[in-house]
């Protein structure tokens, strides 16, 4: 009766992990197929939703702002369909957003570095030494991703129950110890971390309302109870408060909904210089 | 039968469980032993050794070795310690110190600052202020050690096979992933592996001895008895090594034998 999020620093070692963890406790595998559904429903291109997975914001790349919505619309669906235990979600940057919710394992899985090392100078064919500035270089990335996003190092220890290395750890003994921990006590869901994973899948689901329109916008939510802070000049503080209370009121589950204001001095010195 | 080595950072209940894995499996449990094996076999204040390992190098030990040279002195007395096999090293850079063994399970412990700070309160009755800017102060001390003398980051998991975090996972929890851990068969002691660690030892004694006669900047590798000193070009007549290696081949049977290389790059087996 947990869930288990897996990250890694290689895409294709983690999969393998994270399937033959589900397939070993009979857990459901949630994973990059949910796009799909994430696309069709919201009338998005996948292409897109595995770019915001993937890429840092560039100049020539994706912009910030857009790869945040998408983020957010991932991250509300991928919240919704862990509502059922037993879930193994790996791919979707869970780790980074189930953060409280204490029936939520939260392990990393390190690749063998030589294989890993290996594998990407053939798949790009390039020599050894290139490949391994080419791999600083993504594990650089990744984290100015996840720092950028969900202010927090991916691959900072701290942020995981534990960390795997499969460098001497054969997958099947991975397998085993990630297993054996997501079955104890502390792991196991109870009635606070439900809510606890409620209350991130009603802020998500306002996020992805609110956020194309107020992108400073920042939400928290609590038994139906919406917090939102949004940066405003003074003048069109009542507009913007009204504005989100009215957008946050239309998503199901919401209750009530306190809007905060946080002064926008840049806004305002811009304002009063023109 | 293998090594285990736990890195930890102060009061991140690492201490806690070597002892446990200690006791699980019957195996002999190393810490501050090594400094006191080192300060009898090399004469060294064990103070020196404690400061050594803790304290980054300043600029002065760079230029006179000083930290080096102790450090050299602490890995001989550990290596030669894990030739035994059966051994839980807790402390810092066991895993750096015992590189290239393949049988040795290396294992991080952390902890939340908050519940290191709150340890840390009670045992030294400070305020949470005081208790967090020392174990900061600690942590950042510890990562400059080990970013100068091996040029890598302790916090970087990449380094360890298991990280733990003892937060909702519990001591016991970590003890019960440890001794499972320990049982696979990669971290069993071959009769290949455990010629690599006494060739590790033989390196490091060598390499010891040849510090405590002040012969620095140089690199010591051994394969089956057979030992390759480094040295850079022109250092082989400047510590009239040639004279002290032949004796220090007298004094250590377990040379089959010995050459030097100069101006050649050590290689990254060198101790």
């Amino acid at each position: 009766m947990s869930l288990i999020a897996i990250s890694s620093d290689s895409y294709a070692s983690g999969l393998d992990i994270a399937r033959r963890t589900a397939a070993a406790l009979g857990y459901g595998l949630v994973d990059r197929e949910l796009l799909a559904s994430v696309a069709a429903e919201r009338g998005l291109p996948q292409e897109q939703l595995v770019q915001a997975l993937e890429e840092t914001p560039s100049f020539f790349g994706m912009r910030g702002r857009r790869q945040q919505e998408l983020l957010v619309h991932i991250q509300a669906a991928c919240l919704e369909k862990l509502r059922e235990d037993n879930q193994v979600c790996y791919g979707l940057g869970a780790h980074l957003y189930l953060v409280g919710v204490s029936h939520a394992l939260r392990v990393r899985v390190l690749a063998d570095p030589k294989e890993r090392l290996a594998e990407t100078a053939a798949q790009r064919g390039l020599p050894p030494e290139r490949a391994a500035k080419l791999l600083e270089r993504q594990e650089q990335e990744r984290r100015r991703w996840s720092q950028q996003f969900f202010q927090a190092d991916e691959g900072d220890p701290a942020q995981y129950d534990m960390v795997l290395s499969l460098g001497n750890l054969e997958a099947d003994k991975a397998v085993e110890l990630i297993g054996d921990a997501a079955g104890y006590r502390k792991f196991q869901a109870m009635t606070y971390s439900r809510k606890c994973l409620q209350d991130k899948i009603l802020a998500a689901r306002v996020l992805e309302k609110l956020l194309p329109q107020f992108p400073d916008i920042r939400v928290q939510a609590s038994d139906g109870t919406v917090v939102a802070q949004v940066q405003s000049l003074k003048r069109d503080q009542r507009k913007k408060q009204e504005a989100v209370r009215e957008l946050a009121s239309q998503v199901p589950g919401v209750n009530y909904v306190e809007v905060h204001v946080i002064r926008d001095y840049f806004g305002q010195a811009a304002q009063s210089g023109r | 039968m293998a090594i285990i080595t736990i890195s930890r950072g102060s009061y991140s209940k690492g201490r806690e469980v070597a002892e446990k894995v200690a006791q699980r499996l019957g195996y002999q449990l190393v810490s501050r032993d090594v400094l006191i094996e080192a300060s009898d076999r090399f004469h060294i204040p064990e103070v020196k050794l404690v400061r050594a390992i803790h304290d980054a190098p300043s600029i002065l030990d760079r230029i006179t070795h000083g930290k080096q040279c102790y450090i050299v002195y602490i890995r001989s007395a550990l290596a030669s310690r894990a030739k035994a096999d059966n051994l839980v090293y807790h402390g810092l850079a066991g895993h750096l110190l015992l590189k290239g063994v393949p049988h040795v399970l290396k294992v991080r412990i952390i902890a939340d600052l908050e519940a290191r700070v709150a340890a840390e309160m009670q045992r030294e009755d400070i305020s949470a202020a005081e208790a967090r800017s020392l174990l900061l102060k600690d942590d950042a001390e510890r990562r400059k050690w080990t970013q100068t003398l091996y040029g890598v980051d302790p916090w970087d998991a990449s380094l360890y096979d298991l990280v733990i975090h003892i937060h909702k996972l519990s001591v016991d929890d970590a003890v019960e992933f440890i001794v499972q851990a320990a049982g696979r068969q990669c971290f069993q002691a071959t009769p290949a592996s455990q010629r690599k660690m006494e060739d590790l030892a033989l390196a490091c004694q060598l390499k010891a001895e040849l510090v405590k006669q002040d012969c620095f900047e140089l690199g010591v590798t051994s394969e089956y008895g057979n030992v390759v000193v480094y040295v850079n070009k022109g250092g082989r007549h400047a510590y009239h090594l040639d004279a002290k290696l032949a004796a220090l081949r007298a004094k250590l049977p377990e040379i089959n034998h010995l050459e030097v290389r100069e101006g050649l790059p050590f290689p990254p087996a060198a101790v």
